[in-house]
């Protein structure tokens, strides 16, 4: 029966899914109801499913190459968030998406995403996991893709970075596959003791980070925030994407590989994750655009739970997955409301809005929260993951603590200018008559903020119930859930976000807006040059990967001219040169012929006496 | 001797069937398409039914002696009846294509005469375990292809394919110079005969160079692989047939065969060729991505696509084997499709210059989704079959730890994607600069069930894994 609902947990929105691009366009009511009902059935089977713990072969390609899954306390956790993300974001889709083209294809997309990533979650075998993995390739093309106009470039950008690093991933795990000999993650736990294993620790991370949109794999996410539909935003860089990504670092971390602190590979991830917080922050601050302002987050936020998990330690693995979740609620409920926003005044240009505090006060109340929360105010969730992450990185070194905090800075600082530029100030003459969203679409994001209260003031239960089972044995007797182990942190914390409070102020006191409250920052001497090459996209990697690839394949394209003058030029030319040659000896003299006669003669006749 | 006669009938059904199809012509030209698709459907059928005898382990061999060692010998085992039913199921979906695609010109006899001795020579080469008689099968091959990629009479179309044929022939003569030299050792063109001798002694070097120049010339490897792309003139089916489907893949399965099955050569080998190929498939990626004719793209990444191929059989171990097998399938099926889309595009915009098309996609939708899936297959995207080829080819190659030519491939990867997806997006995407309809219903039947088989097959990977799996094994096993 377990068996056969956690197959049900992949099937329904598979099969729903293609069911969307089979049943015919007029069937609009029957296609809605069919998205709500198959993502309802997810939340329940996962609900069904919690805490159950066992796994299930199905035969598929051959011997060690099953379709095997596994069920067990992360799991149960991933699926059962995927399934709340899931239900709340489709009956917002309902709602947002009427009047837009391609919706059907939109709700295919989402359903099919929803199964494939349960498939990661479960797979307990990594040809199994890459396969549902990569699949998510298409989905996120065919997703962004139904956007708006030019949507297609930035769906082909998102599919180009995702591809390549998912063909990296692949690599790792045949490599990880060849070093451990089986492909059941389950029973694999490598030595991180020679060159090959951290060649396969660093290929998968590569891929894991890049899901989870770290840096350098996330320039595609801020030109899909205005490309795509909202719900995807706020469903797959916001969620789904960083459950992907940091359950199978955390995989990796604490299963695969013999992962220690003070290894390298531990002070690269941390590397990368503290630049991932910083530099995205930094872009965040100067955007103008609601969306595009949330997605630098979507960037940034990931870097904790990197910084976290790179640490190796308990408390900061345990940060790093609680932070996990925290981002996917706030992050998508601030997704959400600048869809209800988007919704109700047509635009997200921070410049048009303002005001929209008093008409639209439930999503003005549910943006509070979510951005007290990923501010990281008590007693908000955010909070008490950002203190688990300080906690293990000032053990690892200040400067990577350092970096996390000057990243709450700038979080609080942009969050700030957004909410004050999009909710206070002065009412655009055009939002006049601007009113609140549907309820159907407020309520998912009510139940989103009301969870990131929850999960803040009762920090146990998530803790207890959710995230520590997952590290069992590995957590030597903490408790990490409760009021912050160090009042020192908490403190400094405190500091840092009164100090962004009073430097918007000055701000605000010193251009007169709530939007250029940062303009102090933006042209700061030596920044606004820096800033001014990010806005012409000098520091996209993907540029600059491009660039390589085309200086590649002009070689590569001088190696095959080249080839083809041999043949086609060379040969040729040789050939007529030789046949000119010979025809102009035959000038049709009889003395020259004689002469050639004699000289083959004396040619023969020496060959002989030679030899 | 029923099975035996299915061999038979596998290869002589086309390739006497072909020179009855111009009388055929004579009654209606009706009857002479759907003849030249019946015989080239029914060398797939018999290829079929030898599917579960060649399962359960056994293999056929058909010996008539004759003076000189030209015996006329021919084997059916996994691997040959795989290439078979590979190549027949894909000329015959392409034959069906070509009803809608060729109706537009002249010489259609000459055309499904040509093709049709094509795929009976294609195929008697495949079951050949002769080296001469598949070296007269090859040369068949060569000679129909020339006459093909010359299909259209203007001049520069036949100066390329006197290119092509001259490229191949030139490297089929060297080949037949290292057959001798094999001759002079194991004292037989047969296969059999020779895997015994070349159990006790060494195959020279030299020997190896020659025949891999025709292997690669035929291939279009580097550094012979300039007459592909130039190929890209013939129509397109013919092109998808020779350069996708089954004649590039003829080296490819005489690598296979000889160095694989029969003679194990030199361990140096297992890293030149992966070398070779890794160059051939980077040089090639490169040049697609600068490219702007859409044939001569597709017929670049064929290029690429090959040096996989190679890779996998190269490395030598049973999983890269494997993979490579798959991969003759999936990129089989996804290319010809490419190519099908091509010729759509192409007989429907007038136009093959990718940076002239755009928004192809809202007045042939079909064809465009086929396009993108067969991308996608070619990519190494799941659910579709490519995934788990270009999977296994690289677990296969990590796992013997050569991971220089590893990062090549990656590279060689990577590129893939973006040309690809550069094809996509100029042609089906974007601003509508010309305006195109679908083509006939055939025509786009073909390409969509192309599309659908590449998906299917990943889908249901079980099948082919577990043929191409036993292949394998089967492979290995004859060298030990």
């Amino acid at each position: 029966m377990t068996a056969i609902a956690l197959l049900l947990t992949i099937i329904i929105p598979l099969f729903s899914g293609v069911g969307m691009f089979i049943f015919p366009q007029k069937m609009r009511r029957v296609k809605e109801a069919l998205l709500i009902l198959s993502s309802l059935a997810g939340l329940c089977l996962s609900v069904f499913l919690f805490k159950q713990d066992f796994t299930f072969n199905l035969p598929w390609i051959g011997p060690g190459l099953g379709l095997s899954f596994r069920m067990y306390n992360f799991s149960a956790f991933m699926l059962l968030s995927t399934g709340f993300f899931g239900f709340l974001i489709a009956s917002y889709s309902v709602v947002f998406m009427q009047g837009k083209k391609f919706v059907s294809q939109f709700y295919g997309y989402f359903l099919l995403c929803l199964g494939f990533s349960n498939g990661v979650f479960l797979a307990d075998n990594l040809l199994a996991m890459l396969f549902f993995w990569e699949g998510f390739l298409v989905l996120i093309f065919g997703m962004i893709a139904v956007g708006n106009k030019d949507a297609f470039k930035t769906a082909t950008k998102a599919f180009i970075i995702v591809g390549i690093t998912d063909l990296c991933l692949m690599a790792g795990i045949a490599l990880t596959a060849h070093l451990s000999g089986t492909m059941v993650i389950s029973s694999i736990n490598l030595p991180l003791n020679n060159t090959l294993a951290n060649l396969a620790f660093i290929l998968l991370m590569v891929g894991a980070i890049s899901k989870g949109g770290a840096m350098p794999f996330h320039s595609w996410i801020p030109d899909a925030a205005i490309d795509a539909p909202l719900p995807f935003m706020s469903l797959i860089p916001a969620a789904l994407e960083k459950l992907l990504g940091i359950y199978f670092l955390t995989r990796i971390a604490l299963d695969l590989f013999q992962f220690t602190a003070h290894s390298a590979l531990s002070t690269l991830l941390m590397v990368v994750g503290a630049l991932t917080i910083i530099l995205a922050v930094m872009m965040a601050l100067v955007q103008k655009d609601y969306k595009r302002l949330l997605s630098y987050h979507a960037i940034s936020q990931v870097g904790y739970m990197i910084l976290g998990i790179g640490t190796a330690l308990p408390v900061g693995i345990v940060g790093g997955i609680f932070h996990m979740i925290n981002n996917a609620l706030y992050k998508s409920g601030l997704f959400l409301t600048a869809g209800s926003v988007e919704k109700q005044t047509g635009t997200t240009n921070l410049e048009k809005l303002g005001g929209l505090g008093r008409k639209m006060p439930v999503t003005f109340g549910c943006f509070l929260i979510t951005a007290f929360a990923i501010s990281g105010v008590w007693p908000f969730n955010g909070f008490f993951s950002k203190e688990l992450v300080y906690d293990a990185a000032i053990e690892r070194g200040w400067i990577f603590y350092l970096a996390a905090v000057l990243g709450s800075f700038f979080t609080a600082a942009s969050f700030l200018k957004l909410g004050h530029a999009a909710f206070l100030g002065k009412l655009g003459s055009e939002n006049t008559k601007t009113k609140e969203a549907h309820w159907s679409m407020l309520f998912p994001m009510a139940v989103i903020a009301i969870v990131c209260v929850v999960f803040g003031v009762f920090n146990q239960l998530p803790l207890n119930h959710l995230i520590q089972p997952v590290l069992a044995g590995k957590l030597a007797g903490h408790n990490f859930s409760g009021f912050p182990a160090s009042m020192k942190l908490v403190v400094i914390t405190c500091v840092v976000l009164f100090l962004a409070l009073v430097n918007h102020i000055l701000g605000v006191r010193a251009k007169g807006s709530g939007l250029h409250a940062l303009d102090h920052i933006r042209y700061a001497p030596g920044l606004a040059k820096i800033y001014d090459l990010a806005e012409k996209r000098f520091f996209d990697p993907y540029n600059w990967g491009l660039g390589l690839v085309g200086i590649i394949s002009r070689i590569s394209l001088g190696i095959d001219r080249g080839i083809n003058w041999l043949s086609d030029g060379l040969t040729v030319r040789l050939a007529y040169g030789f046949s000119s040659g010979i025809r102009k000896m035959h000038t049709g003299n009889y003395s020259v012929y004689l002469a050639w006669s004699l000289v083959g003669m004396l040619v023969i006749f020496g060959f002989l006496v030679i030899f | 001797m029923g099975y035996a006669n299915l061999v038979i009938g596998a290869i002589f059904i086309p390739v006497i069937g072909a020179f009855c199809l111009p009388l055929a012509a004579r009654a209606s030209n009706r009857l002479r398409n759907l003849l030249s698709f019946a015989f080239i459907a029914s060398s797939f059928i018999l290829s079929l039914k030898l599917i579960p005898l060649v399962l359960s382990g056994q293999t056929i061999l058909i010996t008539k002696q004759f003076a000189l060692g030209l015996n006329f010998t021919l084997l059916a085992d996994s691997l040959a009846v795989f290439m078979a039913c590979v190549s027949s199921l894909i000329s015959a979906l392409i034959v069906l294509y070509s009803f809608g695609y060729i109706s537009h010109y002249e010489n259609q006899n000459e055309y499904y005469f040509m093709v049709t001795l094509f795929l009976g020579a294609m195929i008697g080469l495949i079951f050949s375990a002769n080296l001469i008689l598949l070296y007269i099968f090859w040369e068949i091959t060569a000679i129909t292809s020339w006459r093909l990629i010359g299909f259209f009479r203007d001049k520069p179309y036949v100066l390329k394919a006197d290119k092509a044929f001259l490229v191949t022939v030139f490297g089929s003569l060297v080949m037949l110079v290292g057959f001798l030299a094999i001759y002079q050792q194991a004292g037989s063109f047969d296969l059999p005969v020779i895997r015994e001798a070349f159990k006790t002694q060494l195959i020279s070097n030299l020997t190896v160079i020659l025949i891999l120049a025709g292997i690669f010339s035929k291939s279009a490897t580097l550094p012979f692989h300039t007459w592909l792309p130039d190929a890209g003139v013939a129509p397109s089916p013919v092109t998808a047939l020779l350069h996708a489907a089954v004649l590039v893949k003829i080296g490819v399965y005489v690598f296979a065969r000889i160095f694989i099955v029969n003679i194990t050569p030199d361990v140096l080998w297992h890293t030149v060729v992966p070398l070779a190929a890794g160059l051939s498939a980077i040089v090639s990626a490169g040049a697609a991505l600068l490219e702007t004719d859409l044939k001569r793209i597709i017929a670049y990444s064929t290029i690429s696509q090959i040096g996989f191929i190679f890779f996998g059989l190269a490395i030598g171990n049973g999983v890269a084997i494997l993979g490579a097998l798959l991969y003759i399938l999936m990129h089989g099926l996804a290319k010809a499709g490419l190519f099908l889309c091509a010729g759509i595009v192409e007989q429907n915009a007038k136009v093959k210059d990718i940076t002239k098309l755009g928004g192809l996609i809202s007045t042939m939708p079909v064809t465009a989704v086929s396009f993108l899936f067969c991308s996608f297959s070619i990519m190494g995207v799941p659910p579709f079959g490519g995934f788990f080829s270009k999977f296994l080819v690289f677990n296969g190659a990590l796992a013997s730890e050569r991971l220089w030519v590893v990062l090549i491939f990656l590279i060689a990867a990577f590129m893939t994607i973006i040309y690809l997806f550069r094809v996509f997006n100029l042609v089906f995407l974007g601003k509508a600069n010309i305006q195109a309809k679908e083509s006939s219903p055939i025509m786009v039947a073909t390409v969509a069930t192309l599309a659908g088989l590449s998906l299917v097959a990943g889908i249901l990977i079980y099948y082919p894994y577990k043929f191409a799996q036993i292949a394998t094994w089967q492979m290995l096993g004859a060298i030990k």
